[in-house]
Protein backbone atom coordinates (compact mmCIF):
# COMPACT_ATOMS: atom_id res chain seq x y z
CA UNK A 1 0.00 0.00 0.00
CA UNK A 2 3.06 2.48 0.55
CA UNK A 3 4.31 1.83 -2.12
CA UNK A 4 1.21 2.60 -4.07
CA UNK A 5 1.34 6.07 -2.67
CA UNK A 6 4.59 6.78 -3.25
CA UNK A 7 4.14 5.46 -6.89
CA UNK A 8 1.58 7.45 -6.92
CA UNK A 9 3.14 10.88 -5.57
CA UNK A 10 6.26 10.06 -7.78
CA UNK A 11 4.00 10.09 -10.74
CA UNK A 12 1.78 12.62 -9.23
CA UNK A 13 4.62 15.01 -9.57
CA UNK A 14 5.75 14.09 -12.98
CA UNK A 15 2.26 15.08 -14.42
CA UNK A 16 2.29 18.70 -12.21
CA UNK A 17 3.53 20.38 -14.97
CA UNK A 18 0.33 19.53 -17.44
CA UNK A 19 -2.30 20.20 -14.01
CA UNK A 20 -0.08 23.58 -13.84
CA UNK A 21 -0.28 23.89 -17.51
CA UNK A 22 -3.80 23.35 -17.91
CA UNK A 23 -4.87 25.85 -15.17
CA UNK A 24 -2.70 28.39 -16.72
CA UNK A 25 -4.60 28.02 -20.12
CA UNK A 26 -8.22 27.01 -18.61
CA UNK A 27 -9.09 28.68 -15.49
CA UNK A 28 -6.28 31.87 -15.74
CA UNK A 29 -6.45 32.36 -19.55
CA UNK A 30 -10.00 30.65 -19.89
CA UNK A 31 -8.24 29.34 -23.22
CA UNK A 32 -9.42 25.82 -24.39
CA UNK A 33 -5.87 24.41 -25.16
CA UNK A 34 -6.17 21.04 -27.04
CA UNK A 35 -1.94 21.62 -27.94
CA UNK A 36 -1.58 20.11 -24.69
CA UNK A 37 -2.18 17.04 -26.49
CA UNK A 38 0.93 17.45 -29.06
CA UNK A 39 3.40 19.25 -27.12
CA UNK A 40 3.19 16.61 -24.01
CA UNK A 41 3.92 13.69 -26.43
CA UNK A 42 6.86 16.37 -28.19
CA UNK A 43 8.39 16.97 -25.04
CA UNK A 44 8.68 13.42 -23.76
CA UNK A 45 9.80 12.43 -27.31
CA UNK A 46 12.14 15.36 -27.48
CA UNK A 47 13.82 14.36 -23.67
CA UNK A 48 13.66 10.32 -24.42
CA UNK A 49 15.40 11.30 -27.88
CA UNK A 50 18.15 13.61 -26.14
CA UNK A 51 18.94 10.85 -23.11
CA UNK A 52 19.17 8.22 -25.37
CA UNK A 53 21.69 9.91 -27.31
CA UNK A 54 23.62 10.85 -24.18
CA UNK A 55 22.68 14.96 -23.56
CA UNK A 56 22.70 15.37 -19.58
CA UNK A 57 19.04 15.25 -18.15
CA UNK A 58 18.31 19.04 -16.97
CA UNK A 59 19.52 20.05 -20.72
CA UNK A 60 17.22 17.49 -22.62
CA UNK A 61 14.58 18.91 -20.23
CA UNK A 62 15.06 22.46 -20.96
CA UNK A 63 14.83 21.92 -24.56
CA UNK A 64 11.64 19.75 -24.23
CA UNK A 65 9.97 22.99 -22.37
CA UNK A 66 11.54 24.85 -24.89
CA UNK A 67 10.01 23.45 -27.61
CA UNK A 68 6.93 23.10 -25.76
CA UNK A 69 6.94 26.76 -25.51
CA UNK A 70 7.47 26.79 -29.38
CA UNK A 71 4.23 24.68 -29.92
CA UNK A 72 1.93 26.73 -27.78
CA UNK A 73 3.51 30.14 -29.37
CA UNK A 74 2.35 28.43 -33.22
CA UNK A 75 -1.10 27.97 -31.18
CA UNK A 76 -1.62 31.11 -29.78
CA UNK A 77 -0.10 33.18 -33.28
CA UNK A 78 -2.83 31.06 -35.48
CA UNK A 79 -5.60 31.97 -32.88
CA UNK A 80 -4.47 35.21 -32.58
CA UNK A 81 -3.29 36.16 -36.09
CA UNK A 82 -5.06 34.03 -38.38
CA UNK A 83 -8.56 34.73 -36.19
CA UNK A 84 -8.55 30.81 -35.83
CA UNK A 85 -11.16 29.37 -33.34
CA UNK A 86 -9.38 28.53 -30.23
CA UNK A 87 -10.42 24.73 -30.45
CA UNK A 88 -9.54 24.77 -34.11
CA UNK A 89 -5.82 26.08 -33.53
CA UNK A 90 -5.03 24.04 -30.92
CA UNK A 91 -6.29 20.70 -33.48
CA UNK A 92 -4.34 22.05 -35.92
CA UNK A 93 -0.83 22.42 -34.03
CA UNK A 94 -1.67 19.10 -32.39
CA UNK A 95 -2.03 17.18 -35.67
CA UNK A 96 1.12 19.07 -37.14
CA UNK A 97 3.07 18.66 -33.70
CA UNK A 98 2.50 14.46 -34.56
CA UNK A 99 4.72 14.03 -37.71
CA UNK A 100 7.24 16.59 -35.94
CA UNK A 101 7.52 14.36 -32.62
CA UNK A 102 7.95 11.83 -35.36
CA UNK A 103 10.62 13.19 -37.19
CA UNK A 104 12.01 14.05 -34.00
CA UNK A 105 12.05 10.75 -32.41
CA UNK A 106 12.83 8.78 -35.80
CA UNK A 107 10.77 5.97 -34.61
CA UNK A 108 7.59 5.85 -32.68
CA UNK A 109 8.95 4.71 -29.34
CA UNK A 110 12.11 4.99 -27.75
CA UNK A 111 13.25 3.10 -24.58
CA UNK A 112 14.75 4.31 -21.36
CA UNK A 113 15.91 1.47 -20.02
CA UNK A 114 17.48 3.19 -16.68
CA UNK A 115 15.85 3.74 -13.81
CA UNK A 116 14.95 7.45 -13.10
CA UNK A 117 17.79 7.39 -10.09
CA UNK A 118 19.95 6.44 -12.63
CA UNK A 119 19.15 8.74 -14.56
CA UNK A 120 19.18 11.56 -12.14
CA UNK A 121 21.83 10.24 -11.16
CA UNK A 122 21.26 10.72 -7.58
CA UNK A 123 23.06 8.84 -4.67
CA UNK A 124 20.98 6.15 -3.33
CA UNK A 125 20.82 6.64 0.22
CA UNK A 126 17.14 4.95 -0.12
CA UNK A 127 15.51 2.11 1.19
CA UNK A 128 14.79 0.81 -1.92
CA UNK A 129 12.08 3.09 -3.02
CA UNK A 130 12.24 5.88 -5.33
CA UNK A 131 12.38 8.75 -2.52
CA UNK A 132 15.14 10.59 -4.14
CA UNK A 133 13.37 11.13 -7.17
CA UNK A 134 10.34 11.93 -4.89
CA UNK A 135 12.88 14.71 -3.08
CA UNK A 136 14.33 16.64 -6.15
CA UNK A 137 10.57 16.50 -7.52
CA UNK A 138 9.25 17.37 -4.53
CA UNK A 139 11.64 20.65 -4.42
CA UNK A 140 11.34 21.41 -8.32
CA UNK A 141 7.59 21.19 -8.11
CA UNK A 142 7.43 24.14 -5.06
CA UNK A 143 10.00 26.12 -6.78
CA UNK A 144 8.14 26.30 -9.36
CA UNK A 145 4.81 26.77 -7.96
CA UNK A 146 6.06 29.74 -5.88
CA UNK A 147 7.84 31.23 -9.30
CA UNK A 148 4.22 30.85 -11.09
CA UNK A 149 2.65 32.56 -8.39
CA UNK A 150 5.11 35.51 -8.01
CA UNK A 151 5.07 35.77 -11.65
CA UNK A 152 1.19 36.12 -11.64
CA UNK A 153 1.17 38.61 -8.66
CA UNK A 154 3.45 41.18 -10.72
CA UNK A 155 1.65 43.39 -13.21
CA UNK A 156 1.94 41.27 -15.79
CA UNK A 157 0.36 38.59 -14.21
CA UNK A 158 -2.56 40.78 -13.26
CA UNK A 159 -3.19 41.67 -17.11
CA UNK A 160 -3.25 37.98 -17.79
CA UNK A 161 -5.59 37.33 -15.51
CA UNK A 162 -7.57 40.14 -16.23
CA UNK A 163 -7.86 38.51 -20.28
CA UNK A 164 -9.26 35.35 -18.58
CA UNK A 165 -11.66 37.36 -16.87
CA UNK A 166 -12.75 40.03 -18.58
CA UNK A 167 -11.46 40.48 -22.32
CA UNK A 168 -13.24 43.53 -23.31
CA UNK A 169 -12.32 45.26 -19.60
CA UNK A 170 -8.91 43.93 -20.11
CA UNK A 171 -8.06 45.57 -23.62
CA UNK A 172 -10.01 49.15 -22.23
CA UNK A 173 -7.65 49.09 -19.82
CA UNK A 174 -4.48 48.63 -22.30
CA UNK A 175 -3.80 45.10 -22.27
CA UNK A 176 -2.65 43.51 -25.49
CA UNK A 177 -5.05 40.63 -25.67
CA UNK A 178 -2.87 39.09 -28.83
CA UNK A 179 0.54 39.15 -26.59
CA UNK A 180 -0.78 37.82 -23.63
CA UNK A 181 -2.53 35.07 -25.03
CA UNK A 182 0.06 33.83 -26.97
CA UNK A 183 2.46 34.23 -24.20
CA UNK A 184 0.22 32.60 -21.90
CA UNK A 185 -0.39 29.56 -24.24
CA UNK A 186 3.48 29.17 -25.28
CA UNK A 187 4.56 29.25 -21.06
CA UNK A 188 1.77 26.65 -19.88
CA UNK A 189 2.91 24.22 -23.37
CA UNK A 190 6.44 25.01 -22.00
CA UNK A 191 5.21 22.95 -18.33
CA UNK A 192 3.35 20.46 -20.09
CA UNK A 193 6.22 19.29 -22.41
CA UNK A 194 8.33 19.50 -19.06
CA UNK A 195 5.21 17.09 -18.02
CA UNK A 196 6.16 14.73 -20.63
CA UNK A 197 9.60 14.68 -20.14
CA UNK A 198 9.37 13.81 -16.91
CA UNK A 199 6.75 11.20 -17.36
CA UNK A 200 8.80 9.56 -20.04
CA UNK A 201 11.55 9.58 -17.62
CA UNK A 202 9.60 7.73 -15.05
CA UNK A 203 8.00 5.40 -17.14
CA UNK A 204 10.77 4.83 -19.02
CA UNK A 205 10.38 4.81 -22.63
CA UNK A 206 8.18 7.67 -24.50
CA UNK A 207 5.83 6.90 -27.20
CA UNK A 208 4.34 9.48 -30.13
CA UNK A 209 0.86 8.24 -28.95
CA UNK A 210 1.12 9.28 -25.00
CA UNK A 211 0.14 12.74 -25.91
CA UNK A 212 -3.28 11.43 -26.21
CA UNK A 213 -6.08 12.53 -23.82
CA UNK A 214 -3.52 14.72 -22.05
CA UNK A 215 -5.95 17.87 -22.17
CA UNK A 216 -8.93 15.48 -20.24
CA UNK A 217 -5.78 13.98 -17.51
CA UNK A 218 -4.69 18.14 -17.08
CA UNK A 219 -8.41 18.77 -16.18
CA UNK A 220 -9.29 15.77 -14.53
CA UNK A 221 -6.07 16.69 -12.20
CA UNK A 222 -7.36 20.55 -11.62
CA UNK A 223 -11.07 19.73 -10.92
CA UNK A 224 -9.80 16.62 -9.09
CA UNK A 225 -7.53 19.65 -6.83
CA UNK A 226 -9.60 22.31 -6.71
CA UNK A 227 -12.86 20.46 -5.21
CA UNK A 228 -10.56 18.55 -2.41
CA UNK A 229 -8.27 21.82 -1.56
CA UNK A 230 -10.86 24.34 -2.28
CA UNK A 231 -8.55 27.42 -2.86
CA UNK A 232 -9.09 30.76 -1.92
CA UNK A 233 -5.78 32.45 -2.85
CA UNK A 234 -3.69 31.96 -6.22
CA UNK A 235 -0.56 29.95 -4.83
CA UNK A 236 -3.30 27.47 -3.43
CA UNK A 237 -4.86 27.23 -5.79
CA UNK A 238 -1.57 26.20 -7.67
CA UNK A 239 -0.77 23.91 -5.18
CA UNK A 240 -4.19 22.42 -5.23
CA UNK A 241 -3.58 21.77 -8.77
CA UNK A 242 -0.49 19.57 -8.24
CA UNK A 243 -2.39 17.61 -5.23
CA UNK A 244 -5.29 16.78 -7.56
CA UNK A 245 -2.34 15.01 -9.88
CA UNK A 246 -1.19 13.27 -7.23
CA UNK A 247 -4.73 12.22 -6.50
CA UNK A 248 -5.71 11.53 -9.56
CA UNK A 249 -2.71 9.69 -10.29
CA UNK A 250 -3.32 7.62 -7.02
CA UNK A 251 -7.10 6.85 -8.03
CA UNK A 252 -5.88 5.26 -11.08
CA UNK A 253 -3.24 3.24 -9.24
CA UNK A 254 -6.07 2.00 -7.30
CA UNK A 255 -8.39 1.00 -9.98
CA UNK A 256 -5.76 -0.62 -11.28
CA UNK A 257 -5.02 -2.69 -8.52
CA UNK A 258 -8.91 -3.55 -8.20
CA UNK A 259 -8.93 -4.81 -11.75
CA UNK A 260 -9.41 -2.27 -14.07
CA UNK A 261 -7.24 -3.14 -17.57
CA UNK A 262 -4.68 -0.26 -18.13
CA UNK A 263 -6.96 -0.77 -21.97
CA UNK A 264 -9.78 0.73 -20.25
CA UNK A 265 -8.07 3.68 -18.40
CA UNK A 266 -8.64 6.39 -21.04
CA UNK A 267 -12.25 5.48 -21.19
CA UNK A 268 -12.42 5.16 -17.08
CA UNK A 269 -10.84 8.52 -17.34
CA UNK A 270 -13.24 10.88 -19.50
CA UNK A 271 -16.34 9.25 -18.35
CA UNK A 272 -15.40 10.40 -14.89
CA UNK A 273 -14.77 14.06 -16.60
CA UNK A 274 -17.89 13.47 -18.41
CA UNK A 275 -19.86 13.17 -14.78
CA UNK A 276 -17.37 16.36 -13.52
CA UNK A 277 -18.28 18.22 -16.87
CA UNK A 278 -22.27 17.32 -16.56
CA UNK A 279 -23.03 17.21 -12.85
CA UNK A 280 -20.37 19.41 -10.93
CA UNK A 281 -20.05 22.94 -10.53
CA UNK A 282 -17.77 23.40 -13.44
CA UNK A 283 -17.97 25.83 -16.21
CA UNK A 284 -15.52 25.96 -18.50
CA UNK A 285 -16.53 28.43 -21.27
CA UNK A 286 -15.96 25.86 -25.08
CA UNK A 287 -16.21 22.94 -22.90
CA UNK A 288 -19.03 22.87 -20.74
CA UNK A 289 -22.55 24.66 -21.79
CA UNK A 290 -22.12 28.33 -20.92
CA UNK A 291 -25.92 28.52 -20.55
CA UNK A 292 -26.42 28.87 -16.88
CA UNK A 293 -23.18 30.84 -16.13
CA UNK A 294 -23.66 34.23 -14.26
CA UNK A 295 -20.65 36.23 -15.81
CA UNK B 1 -6.96 67.44 -24.65
CA UNK B 2 -9.35 68.20 -27.99
CA UNK B 3 -11.60 65.33 -29.85
CA UNK B 4 -11.83 65.95 -33.45
CA UNK B 5 -13.90 63.15 -35.34
CA UNK B 6 -14.07 64.46 -38.93
CA UNK B 7 -15.87 62.82 -42.22
CA UNK B 8 -16.28 59.55 -40.40
CA UNK B 9 -17.80 57.16 -42.51
CA UNK B 10 -18.91 53.75 -40.97
CA UNK B 11 -21.49 50.96 -42.49
CA UNK B 12 -22.44 47.56 -41.52
CA UNK B 13 -24.45 44.76 -43.21
CA UNK B 14 -28.19 43.95 -42.39
CA UNK B 15 -30.24 40.59 -43.08
CA UNK B 16 -32.56 42.19 -46.33
CA UNK B 17 -30.82 45.09 -46.85
CA UNK B 18 -27.57 44.92 -48.52
CA UNK B 19 -25.63 47.23 -46.60
CA UNK B 20 -27.02 50.47 -43.89
CA UNK B 21 -24.51 53.26 -43.97
CA UNK B 22 -24.89 55.10 -40.52
CA UNK B 23 -22.20 57.54 -40.89
CA UNK B 24 -21.42 59.29 -43.75
CA UNK B 25 -18.89 61.60 -43.29
CA UNK B 26 -19.83 62.97 -40.02
CA UNK B 27 -17.69 65.99 -38.38
CA UNK B 28 -18.31 66.92 -34.74
CA UNK B 29 -15.20 67.70 -32.60
CA UNK B 30 -15.33 68.73 -28.44
CA UNK B 31 -12.74 71.31 -27.69
CA UNK B 32 -10.21 70.20 -24.24
CA UNK B 33 -12.25 70.01 -20.86
CA UNK B 34 -15.80 70.61 -22.83
CA UNK B 35 -18.36 67.79 -20.96
CA UNK B 36 -20.11 66.86 -24.33
CA UNK B 37 -23.24 65.01 -23.75
CA UNK B 38 -25.16 63.11 -27.01
CA UNK B 39 -28.42 62.15 -26.77
CA UNK B 40 -30.41 59.95 -29.65
CA UNK B 41 -32.69 56.77 -29.94
CA UNK B 42 -32.14 53.71 -30.51
CA UNK B 43 -29.92 53.33 -33.91
CA UNK B 44 -29.24 56.90 -34.01
CA UNK B 45 -25.48 56.28 -33.79
CA UNK B 46 -24.43 57.33 -30.40
CA UNK B 47 -23.19 54.34 -28.91
CA UNK B 48 -21.58 53.38 -32.49
CA UNK B 49 -19.83 57.02 -32.56
CA UNK B 50 -18.44 56.15 -29.09
CA UNK B 51 -17.33 52.31 -29.81
CA UNK B 52 -15.75 54.16 -33.30
CA UNK B 53 -13.84 56.91 -31.19
CA UNK B 54 -12.74 53.78 -28.62
CA UNK B 55 -11.46 51.79 -31.32
CA UNK B 56 -14.19 48.86 -30.37
CA UNK B 57 -15.36 49.23 -34.07
CA UNK B 58 -12.98 50.56 -37.20
CA UNK B 59 -14.26 53.36 -39.32
CA UNK B 60 -14.92 52.23 -43.08
CA UNK B 61 -13.15 56.53 -43.68
CA UNK B 62 -12.30 59.35 -41.97
CA UNK B 63 -10.21 60.23 -39.17
CA UNK B 64 -11.15 60.84 -35.26
CA UNK B 65 -7.78 62.44 -33.41
CA UNK B 66 -7.63 63.41 -29.49
CA UNK B 67 -5.14 66.52 -29.51
CA UNK B 68 -3.01 65.59 -32.68
CA UNK B 69 -2.72 61.43 -31.95
CA UNK B 70 -4.62 60.19 -34.87
CA UNK B 71 -6.54 57.64 -32.81
CA UNK B 72 -7.91 56.04 -35.85
CA UNK B 73 -4.53 54.15 -36.93
CA UNK B 74 -4.60 52.50 -33.53
CA UNK B 75 -6.17 49.57 -31.78
CA UNK B 76 -8.25 49.87 -28.63
CA UNK B 77 -5.82 48.95 -26.54
CA UNK B 78 -3.38 51.11 -27.40
CA UNK B 79 -6.24 54.02 -27.44
CA UNK B 80 -6.67 52.97 -23.68
CA UNK B 81 -3.65 54.56 -22.45
CA UNK B 82 -5.38 57.86 -23.04
CA UNK B 83 -9.05 56.93 -23.07
CA UNK B 84 -10.99 56.13 -19.86
CA UNK B 85 -13.84 53.97 -20.70
CA UNK B 86 -16.87 52.85 -18.69
CA UNK B 87 -19.33 50.52 -20.33
CA UNK B 88 -23.09 50.51 -20.21
CA UNK B 89 -23.38 46.94 -18.43
CA UNK B 90 -21.87 47.17 -14.95
CA UNK B 91 -20.47 43.84 -15.91
CA UNK B 92 -18.64 44.52 -18.59
CA UNK B 93 -16.25 47.14 -17.20
CA UNK B 94 -14.64 45.66 -14.33
CA UNK B 95 -12.86 42.46 -14.26
CA UNK B 96 -15.38 40.44 -11.35
CA UNK B 97 -12.82 37.42 -10.71
CA UNK B 98 -10.35 40.11 -9.51
CA UNK B 99 -10.36 42.04 -5.99
CA UNK B 100 -11.45 45.72 -5.99
CA UNK B 101 -7.83 47.01 -5.41
CA UNK B 102 -6.39 44.55 -8.46
CA UNK B 103 -9.21 46.49 -10.91
CA UNK B 104 -7.86 49.81 -9.65
CA UNK B 105 -3.97 48.29 -10.29
CA UNK B 106 -5.30 47.62 -13.62
CA UNK B 107 -6.48 50.66 -14.14
CA UNK B 108 -3.86 52.99 -12.84
CA UNK B 109 -1.32 51.75 -14.89
CA UNK B 110 -3.29 51.77 -18.08
CA UNK B 111 -0.76 53.78 -19.79
CA UNK B 112 1.71 51.65 -19.61
CA UNK B 113 1.58 48.28 -21.27
CA UNK B 114 1.85 45.22 -18.35
CA UNK B 115 3.03 43.06 -20.73
CA UNK B 116 6.85 43.53 -20.95
CA UNK B 117 9.51 43.24 -19.01
CA UNK B 118 8.58 46.40 -17.09
CA UNK B 119 5.17 44.33 -15.89
CA UNK B 120 7.68 41.88 -14.29
CA UNK B 121 8.74 44.42 -11.57
CA UNK B 122 7.32 43.87 -8.49
CA UNK B 123 4.45 42.49 -6.65
CA UNK B 124 1.02 44.96 -7.42
CA UNK B 125 -1.32 45.98 -5.86
CA UNK B 126 1.06 46.11 -2.67
CA UNK B 127 0.09 47.68 0.50
CA UNK B 128 1.48 51.17 -1.01
CA UNK B 129 -0.68 51.06 -3.87
CA UNK B 130 -3.18 50.13 -1.31
CA UNK B 131 -3.02 52.99 1.26
CA UNK B 132 -3.47 54.77 -2.05
CA UNK B 133 -6.87 53.26 -3.42
CA UNK B 134 -8.26 53.76 0.10
CA UNK B 135 -7.46 56.99 0.41
CA UNK B 136 -8.67 57.93 -3.05
CA UNK B 137 -12.00 55.96 -2.54
CA UNK B 138 -12.32 57.31 1.27
CA UNK B 139 -11.81 61.00 -0.19
CA UNK B 140 -15.04 60.55 -2.78
CA UNK B 141 -16.75 59.34 -0.12
CA UNK B 142 -16.99 55.59 -0.77
CA UNK B 143 -17.74 52.68 1.21
CA UNK B 144 -15.65 50.51 -1.18
CA UNK B 145 -12.11 51.81 0.80
CA UNK B 146 -12.99 48.93 3.07
CA UNK B 147 -13.30 46.06 0.26
CA UNK B 148 -10.64 46.74 -1.38
CA UNK B 149 -9.77 42.73 -1.06
CA UNK B 150 -13.05 41.91 -1.87
CA UNK B 151 -13.98 40.23 -5.65
CA UNK B 152 -15.61 42.52 -7.78
CA UNK B 153 -18.12 39.84 -8.49
CA UNK B 154 -19.27 40.03 -5.08
CA UNK B 155 -20.52 44.33 -5.33
CA UNK B 156 -23.99 45.15 -6.65
CA UNK B 157 -24.26 47.02 -9.59
CA UNK B 158 -24.35 50.27 -8.65
CA UNK B 159 -21.03 49.85 -6.78
CA UNK B 160 -19.28 48.09 -9.77
CA UNK B 161 -20.46 50.92 -11.81
CA UNK B 162 -19.24 53.33 -9.15
CA UNK B 163 -15.88 51.20 -9.80
CA UNK B 164 -15.70 51.18 -13.07
CA UNK B 165 -16.23 55.64 -13.17
CA UNK B 166 -13.49 55.75 -10.36
CA UNK B 167 -11.21 53.43 -13.16
CA UNK B 168 -12.36 54.87 -15.71
CA UNK B 169 -10.89 58.33 -14.30
CA UNK B 170 -7.58 56.85 -12.49
CA UNK B 171 -4.19 58.10 -14.45
CA UNK B 172 -6.23 61.72 -15.57
CA UNK B 173 -6.81 59.98 -18.88
CA UNK B 174 -7.35 62.83 -21.64
CA UNK B 175 -10.72 61.75 -23.14
CA UNK B 176 -13.28 60.24 -20.78
CA UNK B 177 -16.05 57.92 -22.38
CA UNK B 178 -19.33 57.27 -20.70
CA UNK B 179 -21.55 54.70 -22.44
CA UNK B 180 -25.30 55.27 -21.13
CA UNK B 181 -23.42 53.71 -17.96
CA UNK B 182 -26.17 54.62 -15.26
CA UNK B 183 -28.87 52.78 -17.73
CA UNK B 184 -28.78 49.37 -16.01
CA UNK B 185 -29.02 51.30 -12.95
CA UNK B 186 -32.08 51.76 -10.51
CA UNK B 187 -32.89 55.60 -9.59
CA UNK B 188 -31.15 55.83 -6.24
CA UNK B 189 -27.65 54.09 -7.80
CA UNK B 190 -28.19 56.10 -10.44
CA UNK B 191 -28.04 59.71 -9.10
CA UNK B 192 -25.16 58.71 -6.97
CA UNK B 193 -23.34 57.77 -10.32
CA UNK B 194 -24.35 60.67 -11.97
CA UNK B 195 -23.42 62.97 -9.23
CA UNK B 196 -19.73 61.25 -9.08
CA UNK B 197 -19.42 61.89 -12.78
CA UNK B 198 -19.79 65.56 -12.53
CA UNK B 199 -17.54 65.45 -9.78
CA UNK B 200 -14.72 63.34 -11.58
CA UNK B 201 -15.05 65.63 -14.52
CA UNK B 202 -15.05 68.73 -12.89
CA UNK B 203 -11.97 67.46 -10.46
CA UNK B 204 -10.27 66.51 -13.71
CA UNK B 205 -11.15 69.08 -16.02
CA UNK B 206 -11.06 65.73 -18.72
CA UNK B 207 -12.83 65.99 -21.90
CA UNK B 208 -15.43 63.63 -21.81
CA UNK B 209 -18.17 62.52 -24.10
CA UNK B 210 -21.53 60.94 -22.08
CA UNK B 211 -24.39 58.89 -23.94
CA UNK B 212 -27.25 58.67 -22.66
CA UNK B 213 -31.16 58.31 -23.90
CA UNK B 214 -32.36 59.92 -20.68
CA UNK B 215 -33.19 63.36 -21.90
CA UNK B 216 -33.87 64.48 -17.93
CA UNK B 217 -29.50 63.57 -17.60
CA UNK B 218 -29.02 65.43 -20.79
CA UNK B 219 -30.68 68.69 -19.49
CA UNK B 220 -29.04 68.52 -16.35
CA UNK B 221 -25.59 67.71 -17.15
CA UNK B 222 -22.61 68.74 -19.24
CA UNK B 223 -21.56 71.84 -20.88
CA UNK B 224 -22.80 70.74 -24.59
CA UNK B 225 -25.77 68.78 -26.13
CA UNK B 226 -25.67 67.05 -29.19
CA UNK B 227 -28.63 65.27 -30.46
CA UNK B 228 -28.36 62.75 -33.31
CA UNK B 229 -30.95 60.99 -35.09
CA UNK B 230 -29.85 58.30 -38.25
CA UNK B 231 -26.26 59.41 -37.75
CA UNK B 232 -26.31 62.96 -38.23
CA UNK B 233 -26.56 65.50 -36.04
CA UNK B 234 -29.98 67.20 -35.95
CA UNK B 235 -29.48 69.57 -32.26
CA UNK B 236 -26.22 71.12 -30.83
CA UNK B 237 -26.55 73.29 -27.95
CA UNK B 238 -24.35 74.73 -26.04
CA UNK B 239 -25.32 75.07 -21.48
CA UNK B 240 -26.61 78.48 -22.38
CA UNK B 241 -28.69 77.41 -25.40
CA UNK B 242 -29.91 74.33 -23.96
CA UNK B 243 -30.68 76.30 -20.94
CA UNK B 244 -32.89 78.65 -23.05
CA UNK B 245 -34.50 75.76 -24.54
CA UNK B 246 -37.74 74.81 -24.01
CA UNK B 247 -37.93 71.61 -22.60
CA UNK B 248 -41.06 70.45 -24.13
CA UNK B 249 -40.26 71.37 -27.73
CA UNK B 250 -37.06 69.32 -27.34
CA UNK B 251 -38.95 66.40 -25.96
CA UNK B 252 -41.07 66.80 -29.26
CA UNK B 253 -37.96 66.59 -31.10
CA UNK B 254 -36.85 63.72 -29.29
CA UNK B 255 -40.02 61.64 -29.35
CA UNK B 256 -40.08 62.45 -33.24
CA UNK B 257 -36.59 61.21 -34.02
CA UNK B 258 -37.45 57.95 -31.54
CA UNK B 259 -41.05 57.60 -33.92
CA UNK B 260 -39.20 58.46 -37.08
CA UNK B 261 -38.63 55.03 -37.91
CA UNK B 262 -35.42 54.12 -38.40
CA UNK B 263 -34.47 51.93 -41.53
CA UNK B 264 -33.37 49.29 -39.11
CA UNK B 265 -32.15 48.72 -35.98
Amino acid sequence: MLSLWLGAYDQGLAYAGLALGTYLTLRVLNFPDLTVDGSFALGGGTAAMLISQGVSVPLALGLAILFGCLAGLVTGLIHTRLGVNDLFAGILTTTGLYSITLRLMGRSNIPLPETPRGILNLPDLSVGLDDQWALGLTLAVVGLILLISLLLATDFGLALRALGNNPTMARANGINQRRGLTLGIAAANGLVALAGGLVAIYQGFADVTMGIGSLILGLGMVIIGESVVRPRTLPMALLAVVVGAILFRTMIAIALQLGLEPVDLKLATALLLLIALAFGRLRIPGLSDPGSQQS
Amino acid sequence: MSLTVEGLSWGHPVPGLAWRQLFNALSISCPQGQFLVLIGSNGSGKSTLLNLVAGTLRPTGGQIHLGARPLHRLNDHQRARWIGRVMQNPLEGTCPGLSVAENLRLAERRHRPALSWRGLGGIHPNAADRRRYRDLLGDLGLPLADRLDEPVGQLSGGQRQTLSLVMATLGSPDLLLLDEHTAALDPRAEAIVMALTDRLIRQLGTTALMVTHSLEQALSHGDRLVMLHEGQVIGDWNSAERAALNPAALRELYSTSIVAPASST
